[in-house]
């Protein structure tokens, strides 16, 4: 054919930008050969992480994941709720994962962008398949009265990998989580103590102890660490930009807990077709990953 | 209820005239053309401009203008309750407030055939939040370098225990007095909002609305520091 020709001379002349605007596969590929991404990374290294804690003092533990310049807002709501009969030592965690249009030129206000739903979903397996949380720990009275934990996730940039950064940040935000203290009224309801102890009913608060003192963190167990890759005919790219999302379709997601086990792999099509040794790459970079992540962590003190 | 105590000293410690702390920061969402982050004490505000670009519905299209669309939403976790509907009617009506203001100061008439949107995203509410908005949209309007008349920024009083107080938090705001809301463009000096609710006498009215003008000035000033911070640090990595 004559026109890749053409534009192998053209490309010669024409501005880097423009080139890569034209002919994004033909940048990226001319990049992945020397093995390497347009931003210098090496093909299986993950951007700059950060992690920073506590920062929404209207919630109840709070988190910002930023991951290169993806970043993700997580707080958790605790509302005290009857438990259900078949499980009344239990409490729940409902997780929602938003997408205001602020993050990315491509959300419309009023209607939700595609991905959202779906990481919204796959995020609440995650956290629930992975036994993190022990739900007997959110009990308060048992048949009557447990804590519903709302974890709310919102993207406030959107620039690849956001299952990746919205997950760091909900596990970040359960480990800075502090469960209000509460009591027992006289009339068996539970009601909220104020850091000051001033109440209404005193009298009550001085019989009956807080029913939750002790127990005000969570006990995380099993943390889930993930890493997205791309797969381009030979090449595997970790923790995609959204521009490597934009031009290659192929998104492979493992997400693994503290004891390397696989907790969640997902593959969603794709043009590129996997055999079973690139998915033994893909679980390694994950497996690598994990370490970096859990020496975030680690660093904040969380288990 | 005591909201400013005999010595003159409201409930956070301030005097009446004295505003909430103000973080200003510009260019923090790197998808967006333009964008901000404004802190009023403790309600939080990030505003996020994405323009000029194509109309997405050509029905919508003014002739010779461009269309500035705006969103205000509050992230669930903004409030003290967390049930916060999507499209509830006070999220609608602040969404049509904040984007007539805007509408007002951007040259609409140099960009004919676009768009202009700016969305909002409330992430800790505390009282304040529309001028908070008004004043992230305007330092997101002109990070993405947007023509605009002039800087809009907004502030809001109010009048308790028989004094105006500057810059409402959510409790002072919820007490049952007067909150006055006032966006003006302080170079033209001209009112682009102003809002109200409760009662209040003329002269009362004219004492509250001059102290919401003054703490406008001063938001002004902060406004145009961050500009020329901003513009400076261009400047240096251009030049480096």
């Amino acid at each position: 054919m004559g026109l890749p020709d053409s534009c192998q001379d053209l490309s010669t002349e024409m501005e880097v930008d423009a080139f890569r605007r034209l002919f994004p596969l033909r940048f990226f590929e001319r990049h992945l050969s020397e093995s390497l991404r347009p931003d210098g990374r090496p093909l299986g290294k993950a951007r700059d992480t950060n992690v920073n804690l506590g920062l929404v003092s209207s919630a109840d533990g709070s988190a910002l994941a930023k991951i290169g310049s993806t970043t993700m807002l997580a707080a958790i709501r605790m509302e005290v709720m009857t438990p259900s009969t078949d499980s009344p030592d239990e409490g729940c965690i409902a997780v929602e994962f938003h997408m205001p249009p602020i993050c990315s030129p491509t959300v419309r206000p009023g209607r939700p962008a595609d991905e959202a739903p779906v990481i919204s979903k796959r995020l609440s397996d995650v956290i629930s398949s992975c036994d993190m949380i022990d739900l007997k720990e959110l009990c308060l009275v048992s048949g009557k009265a447990a804590w519903m934990g709302y974890l709310d996730i919102y993207c406030l940039d959107a620039d690849g990998a956001l299952f990746d950064a919205a997950l760091l940040s909900a596990v970040a935000a359960f480990s800075n989580l502090q469960i209000p203290v509460v009591a027992l009224n006289d009339n068996g309801r539970i009601v909220a103590i104020n850091g000051d102890g001033e109440q209404e009913n005193n009298a009550s608060i001085t019989e009956k102890e807080a029913v939750n003192k002790e127990k005000r963190k969570l006990t995380l167990k099993n943390i889930p660490f993930s890493l997205t890759c791309i797969l381009h005919k030979k090449y595997i790219l970790a923790d995609p930009t959204a521009e490597e999302e934009s031009i290659m379709d192929t998104l492979v997601t493992v997400v693994l807990d503290s004891s390397d086990q696989i907790v969640n792999f997902n593959k969603s099509g794709g043009s590129a077709l996997v055999g079973s040794s690139a998915i033994k790459s893909c679980v390694e970079l994950a497996r690598k990953r994990g370490k970096e992540l859990k020496q975030i962590l680690g660093d904040m003190d969380i288990d | 209820m005591e909201y400013v105590n005999p010595e003159g000293l409201r409930l956070d410690g301030r005097r009446f005239n004295e505003m909430r702390q103000i973080v200003a920061e510009v260019g923090v969402v790197s998808k967006a053309d333009g964008s901000a982050v404004f802190e009023m004490g403790n309600t939080k505000v990030i505003a996020a401009v994405y323009g000029p670009r194509e109309i997405q519905n050509k029905s919508q299209q003014k002739n010779g203008h461009a269309l500035v669309l705006c969103e205000y939403s509050m992230a669930h976790f903004s409030t003290g309750d967390r049930r916060r509907q999507k499209n509830d009617r006070r999220s609608t009506e602040l969404s049509l407030v904040i984007r007539q203001t805007m509408e007002a100061c951007i040259a609409t008439e140099l960009l004919p055939h676009s768009q202009i949107d700016i969305f909002l995203q409330v992430l800790q509410a505390d009282g304040g939040t529309r001028s908070a908005c008004i004043n992230a949209a305007t330092l997101a309007l002109a990070d993405a370098g947007i023509p605009m008349r002039d800087l809009a920024v907004s502030c809001s009083a109010g009048y308790l225990n028989s004094t105006p107080l500057l810059d409402l938090n959510y409790v002072e705001d919820s007490a049952g007095g007067a909150d006055v809301t006032v966006g003006i463009l302080p170079k033209l000096d001209k009112v682009t909002l102003l809002q109200m609710d409760a009662k209040l006498p003329m002269e009362t009215f004219e004492t509250v609305f001059a102290l919401a003008s003054e703490g406008c000035k001063a938001i002004a000033e902060r406004v145009r520091e961050v500009l020329q911070e901003n513009t400076k640090q261009l400047e240096y990595r251009r030049a480096a």
